[in-house]
């Protein structure tokens, strides 16, 4: 950052404590795509406060668990560390079945003025009880619940949204994520190996096993990433006029008659917090379910291995349409508002055919998939520094798609108790450039002739997440520049057990990396390529 | 008491690390800690029989499919490798460009002098100033820069070099670099040549470059400082936005990795990848750093380019399937094998009528069908600048992100009518331009006068567009008896605020590329789409293939239909628009 004032020394200072706590409680904290699950769910519309990083809390509706509504939580890592208030930002994501009803009783517990709610599922076939008819759909009053029974016929990604004054009670949070199950999930039959391809012993923190009833669409791991905007000034409207209103009565002495419903200007619509899954950076890369935010339970911090198929749901939850951009390499899409996108014709119309982008856009109203890997293929040198001389040098065998697999001769990474415990460290290497140094000159146990000099190190400015070398893990940068740490103080992010590369994926629309004035903030998240030798525990 | 060397081992391994650091490879001169890298040989290209390009600092080669090879030393033979090293050898060639990043001024359409934080060339600055990339072959990179043009550097200072010798210099060469000779093979880089060109030539667009597939791209990052803002120590990197599988080393986000000080070089290294439209640009402080101006355009051209005259290019398709990096495995997985790669970039077209490559054909990517070829490139970055924010920043303030809101609205750093920026060219429908000299009238460059009075070169690139409608090779355009040129336009949008929208009249677009990627499915069927207009956020880039064939001669249109952006600031006429002239 160039140059600061208070608030954002204040913003920095808050950050670098808040990446000094986060040190000292877990290396890094981790994501999946949380949620509830089962086929009845007790929702909620409440009233709260969410938490944003320049120190405002920002008075917001949401959707929530009903009180006496005991939900259940998938990934099942989450049983014992999730929780579910009466309003959250953005609402429970809700995981279900394709195919399979399930029910949402949805209470109203929003001020009177505020005056009733509802919930759309697009997409998905809805039948209702209770409450009263609205424009859109059947809504709740403060006083009748109402009952939608929904089925989806089909697998993929949702939103569900306030169907009632949308552009103020969405403003104001009234929104959540609706993950559909194939009902047929590709499991782990020898037709489809990218299904099988979880580590011994890693935790499996996926919600199936495929996005979709279709091979194509196995994946490794998942995240849900929840893109809205907050213009305060509406926010602040809705809170001063409900106290007014709430207040009123009071001043019956003065000769005017009390309003009763809310008046707010929602244009020209002009926010200044720029949010992923309802928080902003850094807070976003705190923990799902971080106690410091007890309305805003869902982070965004990807992690991965090499070669992992890593499964994005995102989508549009505000006004604006933001671009994603996915740093490290391309998104193959998938399919868009639970349509899976394949070939029409051509050699064979089961193949996919939805764009790879490495900016996706995402547009309000709208939810996609895509999936994402990172390998290293093709980057002309060896990203785990190896030499082709060192004794105990790492082999590499490249299998049919030119990565060390197990079909060609790697042993699976295992893992016990978060631990690794053995298997190829260099498993999923792009042989290709095995063995090929990037530096000229030989640096401790990396070999030299490569085309690079690097760069004095006295005259360079580390990150936060720079473990201090060109390569992954901390075998290789153990071997290139030893154990002393790097000036003026070490990795903090991404520490030497760790020592993956980082990633920043972010709005380019880059003003929404602030929040409020404040550079570095909003729509910004780091994703990490780690090496196999960190466990990716996805609840830390 | 603790042993004296517990003590003094740690201070020794200490003062031997940058030591170590900065031992140089052949092909990299450092000045002070301003350094130049463009080897002519390396492992991947050493040259000579038996490699996929013979000649790879001075020219590129044919491309024959892939060819494995071993290597038992590196090609200075100062390290041996036991087992040899296995390369798989695609050709393509060395290839090395150096920029400043610093701070210099612009001309908005209507007249205002804009502060910019901005990259400027400080290598093949004769192209660059012509609207051509900066990127050039060692050969050419490896001599100082001198122009027979101008015996001065862009301070005023005198070239020591001129007149220039061409045999060690070149007005493409490397700002900096300095001959080595018998008796000084080590000279080090010229800090002073890289200060009097560097300080104060920031380009909009940043420098363009554009290389082959498979080259070895060697790029300088030299930061010069902002001499209009000495309170700052600001450090910048190169964003390579797109490129697949990066590395986070060479991925240019500080967080993520290294950034280079004030009066320092930081080399980056690409292998180039899969064909297409990317862009670049500075990644410290993003919303700061795009929004003063630090976006560049680049492109990868495709190995089909290199598909030999006479050949199918459906051949070069099938040889990438041959070459792991690029081979597709299509179909379901397969019981006991890796599954297909799913974010593969060179899928066999389902339908190939047996397009022959011919000298001088070029492709926006490796179609394998012929349909993205095209006759002239018109690379066309779409950006935003606000006035408030660029003046706020030159005055040592800090700058407010929560209200930015752009004014003026660039292609190529110009609107409307510097976009068609030909000094009294015939295109100049308005006529304002006439008699101007600004636009230079040779290189059409429009220059700007910094702040110590001297004008430089600052933004090189217009966007007319000028296509003969019977200009294409015969045999390229279906049925028509006569085929139009065609324009590859390659468009990126750097813009920080807003969506932007660009629309064709007149001339139908061929939307043949997204993200640097050909629009294909899995299966083969070209998903191009025909249409009048398209739309970009910030950070993406498209391919859209212009047409000419059957157009009637006149002037047409590319603008934008957000009519809030056909503005310069107060003037309500301007903006995102340009001209295609269609001539017989």
């Amino acid at each position: 950052m160039s140059h600061m004032n208070t608030k954002t020394w204040c913003a920095v200072s808050r950050f670098f404590s808040v990446v000094a706590v986060a040190l000292l409680l877990v290396a890094s904290a981790h994501a999946a795509a949380p949620g509830i699950t089962g086929t009845s769910f007790s929702l909620n519309a409440g009233t709260g406060y969410s938490s944003q990083p320049d120190g405002m809390l920002i008075y917001s509706w949401g959707y929530g668990c009903a009180t006496g509504f005991t939900p259940t939580y998938a990934p099942a890592q989450f049983a014992s560390l999730g929780f579910c208030p009466t309003m959250q930002l953005p609402g429970p994501t809700l995981i279900v079945t394709e195919g399979i009803p399930f029910t949402v009783t949805l209470t109203n517990s929003l001020p009177a003025p505020a005056g009733n709610t509802s919930i759309l599922f697009p997409g998905a076939t809805v039948t209702f009880s209770g409450g009263v008819q609205g424009l859109l759909t059947q809504e709740a009053m403060q006083t009748t619940p109402v009952t939608y029974t929904v089925t989806y016929a089909a697998p993929g990604t949702h939103e569900y949204y306030s169907g009632t004054q949308p552009d103020l009670q969405i403003e104001m949070g009234l929104f959540g994520a609706v993950v559909v199950r194939p009902a047929h999930p590709v499991g782990t039959s020898a037709s489809a190996p990218n299904c099988t391809t979880t580590e011994p012993g890693r935790e499996d923190f996926r919600l199936a096993s495929s996005a979709y009833d279709h091979p194509l669409t196995c994946y490794d791991r998942e995240y849900l990433f929840q893109w809205s905007e907050i213009d305060p000034k509406i926010h602040k409207q809705a809170e001063d006029q409900i106290k007014l209103i709430q207040s009123c009565p009071a001043n019956t002495a003065l000769q005017f008659s009390c309003p009763t419903t809310l008046n707010v200007v929602t244009e020209p619509y002009h926010p200044n917090y720029f949010l992923i899954n309802g928080r902003s950076m850094p807070d976003n890369m705190d923990a799902d379910y971080a106690p410091n935010y007890p309305n805003q339970p869902y982070n965004a911090n990807p992690h991965m291995h090499p070669g992992e198929l890593v499964l994005v749901r995102y989508m549009g939850q505000g006004h604006w349409q933001h671009p994603f951009h996915e740093h490290g390499n391309h998104v193959r899409i998938l399919g868009r508002d639970g349509n899976l996108l394949l070939s029409q014709t051509g050699t064979d119309p089961r193949l996919l055919a939805g764009r790879m982008e490495f900016n996706t856009d995402v547009t309000p109203g709208q939810a996609d998939e895509g999936i994402f890997y990172w390998s290293g293929k093709g980057l002309g040198w060896d990203i785990f520094g190896h030499t082709s001389t060192n004794v105990g040098n790492l082999p590499c065998n490249p299998d049919v798609n030119g990565f060390y697999t197990q079909t060609s001769g790697a042993t699976i990474p295992t893992y016990s108790g978060g631990l690794f415990v053995s298997g190829s460290q260099n498993y999923y290497e792009w042989c290709a450039d095995h063995n090929h140094s990037l530096e000229g000159n030989p640096v401790g146990q990396v070999g030299g002739g490569g085309p690079m000099t690097l760069p004095d190190p006295l005259i360079m400015t580390n990150g936060l997440w720079y473990n201090g070398t060109p390569y992954l893990g901390p075998d290789a940068v153990l071997r290139s520049r030893g154990p002393s740490p790097l000036p003026p103080g070490s990795p903090s992010q991404n520490p030497t057990p760790e020592s993956g590369i980082a990633f920043m994926w972010h709005s380019h629309n880059e003003r929404e990396i602030t929040t409020n004035d404040v550079f570095p903030g909003g729509m910004l998240m780091m994703m990490l390529v780690d090496p196999y030798v960190w466990n990716i525990d996805e609840t830390l | 008491m603790r042993k004296p060397y517990q003590i003094c081992l740690p201070i020794l391994l200490v003062c031997l690390i940058p030591a170590v650091a900065s031992a140089q490879a052949p092909g990299s001169q450092g000045g002070g800690s301003f350094r130049v890298q463009c080897p002519t040989a390396t492992l991947l290209h050493p040259g000579g029989t038996g490699t996929g390009n013979s000649t790879p600092a001075s020219a590129e080669a044919a491309y024959s499919g892939p060819i494995t090879r071993t290597a038992a030393t590196d090609p200075s033979g100062r390290y041996t490798y036991n087992p040899p090293l296995t390369f798989t050898d695609n050709g393509g060639a060395i290839k090395c460009q150096q920029v400043s990043g610093g701070d210099g001024m612009m001309t908005e359409a209507d007249g205002n002098q804009t502060y910019m934080f901005s990259f400027g060339p400080l290598s093949g600055l004769q192209a660059i100033q012509n609207g051509q990339a900066g990127t050039q072959l060692p050969a050419v990179f490896n001599k100082s820069y001198c122009d027979p043009a101008n015996a001065n550097y862009l301070s005023g200072q005198p070239n020591p070099y001129s007149p220039c010798d061409p045999s060690t210099t070149d007005p493409n060469g490397a700002v900096g670099y300095v001959t080595p000779t018998a008796t000084n093979p080590s000279p080090g880089a010229d800090a002073a040549a890289i200060m009097n060109t560097g300080v104060l030539n920031g380009n909009i667009p940043a420098p363009l470059m554009a290389f082959d597939e498979d080259d070895e791209f060697f790029l300088t990052l030299t930061n010069v400082g902002m001499i209009m803002r000495p309170d700052l120590f600001e450090q910048h990197t190169v964003h390579f936005h797109g490129y697949p599988n990066a590395s986070s080393f060479y991925d240019g986000v500080p967080d993520a990795s290294l950034a280079i000080n004030i009066g320092g070089s930081f080399t980056y290294y690409y292998l180039a990848p899969d064909a297409g439209t990317y862009f670049w640009h500075c990644h410290i402080t993003p919303p700061e750093h795009l929004q003063m101006g630090m976006v560049g355009q680049l492109y990868v051209r495709p190995r089909q380019n290199r598909t030999p005259a006479g050949t199918d290019v459906y051949q070069t398709s099938l040889l990438q399937q041959n070459d792991l990096r690029t081979a597709c495995h299509p179909g379901l997985p397969a019981a006991g094998q890796p599954g297909p790669d799913i974010l593969c970039s060179a899928p066999l077209p389902a339908v190939h009528p047996g397009f022959l490559n011919a000298t001088g054909y070029k492709y926006v990517y490796n179609d394998g069908d012929g349909s993205t070829r095209y006759d002239v490139d018109v690379p066309i970055q779409i950006h935003g600048f606000d006035p408030n924010f660029h003046f706020v920043g030159m005055t040592f303030n800090p700058e407010g992100f929560a209200d930015m809101k752009d004014k003026y609205f660039l292609l190529n750093g110009r609107s409307y009518p510097d976009t068609v920026g030909v000094a009294g060219g015939p295109a100049d429908v308005l006529g304002q331009l006439a008699t101007a000299t600004n636009p230079d009238p040779a290189t059409h460059a429009i220059s700007t006068a910094d702040t110590d009075t001297l004008s430089r070169p600052s933004q090189p690139l217009p966007t007319l567009i000028t296509l003969s409608a019977s200009g294409g090779p015969a045999g390229t355009c279906g049925t028509a008896t006569t085929c139009g040129q065609r324009a590859a336009l390659r468009i990126a949008d750097l813009d920080v605020q807003e969506y932007q929208t660009l629309s064709s009249v007149g001339i139908p677009m061929l939307l043949v590329g997204f993200n640097a990627k050909i629009l294909r499915d899995e299966a083969g069927n070209n998903l191009y789409i025909k249409t009048n207009s398209i739309t970009l956020g910030g950070g993406e880039s498209l391919d859209v293939i212009l047409d000419s064939t059957g157009v009637a001669p006149g002037t047409y249109f590319l603008y934008t239909p957000q009519l809030d952006h056909l503005s310069n600031d107060a003037e309500n006429f301007g903006g995102l628009m340009t001209e295609v002239v269609v001539t017989p």
